[in-house]
């Protein structure tokens, strides 16, 4: 199974449903996305996100320096 | 004595009886069912909260858009749910006053959201406790919109006036991980700056499913020093809001009658990639690098209600919830100043767009007025479109504003625009996102000495008018 957003391969199930065996939810490991599997997730081209474009992300908020 | 509500089911029994509340009984699927009837509810004219009872492969149910209208907010301060928005602000304005009212601590055996533990960080599994659910079609995974989240000061870890109840997004990440978007004007962000200073985790309780006044207080802008569960006891009208110790950390204190209380802490000095998520401006906010929670304690009560909100192009919940605890605040912080004030209007897009209505004590006043809104800590970088009024025109009666703006303005001179000035970031029309213009319309009469050489005189209504509307009104309704 493939991330519908980053294509990556680090595909984990985080969720059965409780009750009955009806869906599950899968996330990927590199960018986060989830879903459930009754879904079926078309992203739209500006929410996609390359490997690269991870590591570039604004980080919020700023991470301070250490106290000395 | 207004009615007062120490947890959210109370307040939907009295939803219910009001006419204010619809169960949907039949199974439902969590996509995109539930966020369909928020946005639905939102259409409706006094649109009522909306409970699933079975949502497709869960245990429990879930509650959407309960402060989604007029007349739920009307129910939340405990007024007649045909209250006007102008009276419902009017009387937030008049409790206001009665804070501090001090908090009565439960003892945990009291508290309802102590009835069941689970202790263990391997045992927790938020999809058992919670009918999670993607709220827009492009958000990037299943979100808390709603939820109240507290931290103390790590400098200060006692000081119960600095513990902070703020709503700030989760999205879900695991059985027990979750991201928040702390925003960096916004108090946990102060208090998670001095802890990654030091490398150290912040503690940190998230609340699901609160009586409505804890949530609406978590999403007013106070100011730092100032504790939210005083102000729900001022809102209460004097009646103090119910809260208990949380179990891992002695200093955290939640609201006693939660429906789930999460514990845990944010992993200090890690960021990891967070949203899409659809935001209150209508539109998307897109992937960032947020920070992310453990969660290894969690109290419940039994059969918990999963509360939360949709948010789509407004208005619709998000924008009941946060119009008078944006506009109130902003009265209060101006009119200190400039008593001239009657009322602020800041209920567009979260106080982006804000009316003020004021007496002209000389020449330029209203101008005076709205750098007196843009030196407040929340206007100074949401408010962009500011309209000042006389003090006879309502600034919650668009109709009258549209008439001050069409026969007060000259353009000319009443209407600056100031370049380079602080912005909201989440306004799609900030650029860099964080920077913005604002905008000044003055539709006030011109007073000494700015010249005023067509003076007008108002037109009065006729004598007797009040008696005609009430008969009026009675012939209407027996017809
Ligand atoms: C439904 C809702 C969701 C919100 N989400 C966030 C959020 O994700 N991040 C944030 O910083 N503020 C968010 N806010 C705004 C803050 O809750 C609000 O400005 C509050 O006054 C912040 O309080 P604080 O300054 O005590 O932190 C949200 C408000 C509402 C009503
Ligand atoms: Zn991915």
């Amino acid at each position: 199974m493939k991330c519908p957003r980053c294509d990556g391969n680090k595909i984990e199930v985080i969720a059965t449903s409780p009750v009955g065996n009806v869906w599950e939810v899968y996330e990927c490991m590199d960018c986060f996305y989830s879903w459930r599997s009754t879904e079926t997730p078309h992203i739209h081209d500006k929410f996609k996100l390359k490997k690269e474009q991870i590591d570039t992300l604004q980080v919020i908020p700023p991470i301070p320096p250490l106290d000395k | 004595m207004a009615k007062v509500y120490q947890d959210l089911r109370s307040f939907l029994s009295t939803l219910e009886e009001n006419g204010q509340l619809v169960r949907i009984k039949e199974e439902v699927n969590p996509e995109p069912d539930i966020a369909a009837a928020g946005r639905a509810a939102a259409n409706i004219e006094s649109g009522p909260a909306v409970l699933f009872e079975k949502v497709k492969g869960y245990p429990y149910s879930v509650v959407t858009n309960v402060h989604g209208s007029w007349a739920n907010h009307a129910l939340m301060l405990g007024m007649d749910k045909t209250a006007t928005t102008k009276e419902q602000f009017h009387e937030i304005n008049r409790r206001w006053d009665r804070f501090p009212v001090k908090p009565e601590i439960l003892k945990r055996e009291e508290a309802p959201c102590k009835e069941n533990t689970i202790d263990k960080a391997e045992d927790i599994n938020l999809f058992e406790l919670l009918p999670l659910y993607r709220i827009n079609d492009q958000d990037g995974g299943f979100f808390l919109s709603k939820a109240s989240i507290i931290t103390a000061d790590p400098n200060e870890p006692d000081n119960f006036d600095k513990l902070n109840v703020g709503t700030y997004r989760i999205q879900v990440k695991g059985k027990n991980r979750v991201g928040i978007q702390a925003l960096a004007f916004h108090d946990i962000a102060i208090q998670l700056e001095a802890a990654e200073r030091k490398n150290e985790k912040v503690p940190i309780c998230i609340t699901v499913g609160n009586s409505p006044l804890v949530t609406y207080m978590a999403s007013t802008p106070v100011m730092y020093t100032q504790n939210e569960y005083e102000f729900v006891g001022a809102l209460q009208d004097g009646v103090p809001t119910q809260i208990v110790q949380s179990d891992l950390y002695k200093n955290l204190y939640v609201p006693a009658g939660s429906e789930v209380v999460l514990e845990g802490y944010i992993e200090p000095r890690v960021r990891e990639v967070e949203g899409p998520f659809g935001e209150f401006p209508g539109s998307y906010s897109g992937s960032r690098r947020q920070c992310v929670i453990t969660i290894t304690h969690v109290t419940h009560r039994t059969n918990p209600i999963f509360e939360n909100l949709y948010l789509g192009i407004p208005w619709t919940e998000i924008d009941y919830l946060m119009a008078l605890n944006t506009s109130v605040p902003l009265y209060q912080q101006i009119k200190r100043d400039f008593p001239e004030v009657q009322a602020v209007n800041a209920m567009y897009t979260h106080g982006i767009g804000c009316i003020i209505s004021t007496k002209v004590r000389f020449g330029g006043f209203g101008k005076e007025v709205a750098f007196r809104l843009l030196s407040t800590p929340h206007g100074g970088s949401y408010s962009k479109i500011i309209i000042i009024v006389d003090e006879f025109v309502d600034p919650f009666n668009l109709p009258q504003v549209m008439w001050a703006l069409t026969t007060r303005v000259r353009p000319d001179k009443d209407v600056v625009v100031i370049p380079n000035c602080p912005g909201m970031p989440l306004d799609p029309s900030s650029y860099p996102a964080g920077m913005h213009s604002k905008l000044i319309i003055d539709a006030t009469t011109p007073k000494d000495p700015e010249p005023n050489p067509r003076e007008v005189e108002l037109l009065e209504p006729p004598a007797g008018y009040e008696k005609y509307e009430a008969l009026i009104r009675k012939l209407m309704s027996e017809m």
